[in-house]
């Protein structure tokens, strides 16, 4: 196992998530105060499931990991949203996209058509076998990341929907 | 505010006039402000138990007894004093904002501020004017960090150095094409088919030209940056708060939108003759 090389991929993963979040949430009109909450979040979230996913560390299935890594960022949105003065779902969304699986949809699409093109059966059986295995685990992953990343949210509403209050981390001005 | 999308209940017209108070003028003002107020926040993209949890407070500030009913194009909010004797029903279409993760931060901070502040209702009007006429996030930056975005999710799903440029590209010429036709108020479909098979036609350039070693990536990396992922999560909120007509109709639309990037994806490839099924 190369530890090196391992830590270069969580830590680059990391970064390049980070930033996917931060652009995505402009489009969406994040304030300015959000960005880097945004993409800290996202960061830890998509670096923990490459940490899940890797073959020599834990091995798991995309879907799975998704699921962990969403928990993991709903928690951490409700956590800091108090500090930011923002809802927690509007730190949790941006960071969720960078995990939204877009191959796995691509391929689902790309299998469609082939199916719709094959003359013989064995290659229509063949690309609706890849239809069937890309669109499930796309399926899967965004209900896990969905979901995992919600419940928190409704877990622990008494935070969740206190976060813009004004003055409840008035002891940290 | 926005009187051409008031609606009045008839039969609560007919109950207002009958029974014509001061009490009365402060129930319907009320539900006039509460449900510009919901519109506001459903426009922006709150998920409906913000939404009602907001309004709730304010309602409760007002001392008004109070109802509302969110359902995709419309909000209904009711209101009623103390007694019994004096109620409203007043509705708004959603207000057409767009997403506006900022404009949920106010409003949601604005609630707590006329909650535990008391502030009175002609100031907190005149305040939510002023909210819901905040500036939107400069287009440049937003097209320089979504350009940037899509070019690290490129990244992320293992596209090379070249792949990450013709995405940085495709997203730059999509999203400016984008922002363009939203401007010029173009239907919302048309517009995200018209950028999607421009990021396309960019984005296959990889593929055409031989730039790189994960051309498919660039190419499926390209359009993503208009995969509607706030509503998708929005819906999955509303179902587990058992909103489940608005949960439909966040689906739907999110599909809807899906199908249109699709479309002009598809629509790219075909023009450039690329087969790679």
């Amino acid at each position: 196992m190369d530890w090196s090389e391992i830590l270069l991929g969580v830590v680059q993963d990391g970064f390049f998530a980070c930033i996917a979040a931060i652009g995505f949430s402009s489009i969406s009109n994040m304030p300015r105060r959000g960005y880097l909450a945004c993409g800290g979040i996202a960061a830890v979230g998509h670096a923990l499931r490459y940490v899940l996913m890797n073959k020599e560390l834990v091995g798991m299935h995309i879907a799975l990991a998704s699921l962990f890594a969403s928990l993991t960022i709903g928690l951490l949105a409700v956590l800091i949203s108090p500090r930011i003065k923002c809802p927690a779902e509007v730190c949790f969304s941006p960071a969720l996209l960078p995990m939204i699986p877009g191959m796995y949809a691509y391929r689902s699409i790309e299998a469609t058509i082939a199916c719709m093109c094959a003359t013989e059966e064995s290659v229509f059986q063949h690309y609706i076998y890849l239809l069937e295995s890309n669109g499930l685990t796309c399926i899967f992953i965004i209900l896990a990341l969905v979901i995992g990343a919600n419940l928190p949210v409704f877990a622990l509403q008494k935070l969740s929907f206190r976060a813009t209050r004004p003055g409840a981390y008035a002891h940290q001005k | 505010m926005r009187d051409y999308r008031r609606i009045f209940y008839p039969d609560a017209a007919i109950n207002l006039t009958a029974n014509a108070s001061a009490d009365g003028g402060h129930v319907h003002a009320v539900a006039n402000f509460l449900a510009e107020y919901a519109s506001w926040m459903l426009g922006c993209g709150a998920t409906c138990i913000r939404i009602v949890k907001n309004t709730r407070r304010m309602a409760q500030a007002f001392g008004v007894g109070f109802d509302i009913l969110i359902m995709p194009a419309h909000v209904y909010v009711s209101t009623w004093n103390e007694e019994g004797t004096e109620d409203y029903v007043a509705a708004r279409k959603v207000a057409a904002t767009g997403i506006s993760f900022n404009l949920n931060a106010v409003l949601s901070r604005f609630s707590w501020e006329v909650a535990d502040n008391h502030i009175n209702l002609n100031d907190a009007t005149s305040r939510l004017k002023e909210l819901c006429a905040m500036p939107r996030t400069p287009k440049l930056e937003v097209l320089i960090l979504a350009s940037c975005a899509n070019a690290a999710f490129c990244r992320l799903f293992g596209g090379d150095a070249m792949a990450m440029l013709v995405v940085l590209i495709a997203t730059l010429c999509g999203f400016a094409l984008k922002q363009f036709m939203l401007a010029r108020k173009r239907d919302q479909r048309l517009t995200v088919i018209a950028s999607s098979f421009v990021s396309a036609m960019i984005g296959a350039c990889a593929g055409v030209l031989h730039f790189g070693s994960t051309p498919d990536i660039a190419l499926a990396t390209s359009v993503l940056y208009q995969i509607p992922g706030v509503p998708y999560i929005n819906c999955i909120s509303d179902l587990i708060d058992r909103h489940y007509l608005t949960a439909m109709w966040r689906f739907t639309d999110a599909a809807i939108t899906t199908v249109c990037i699709t479309i002009g994806l598809l629509a790219g490839m075909a023009l450039l003759g690329i087969n790679w099924f």
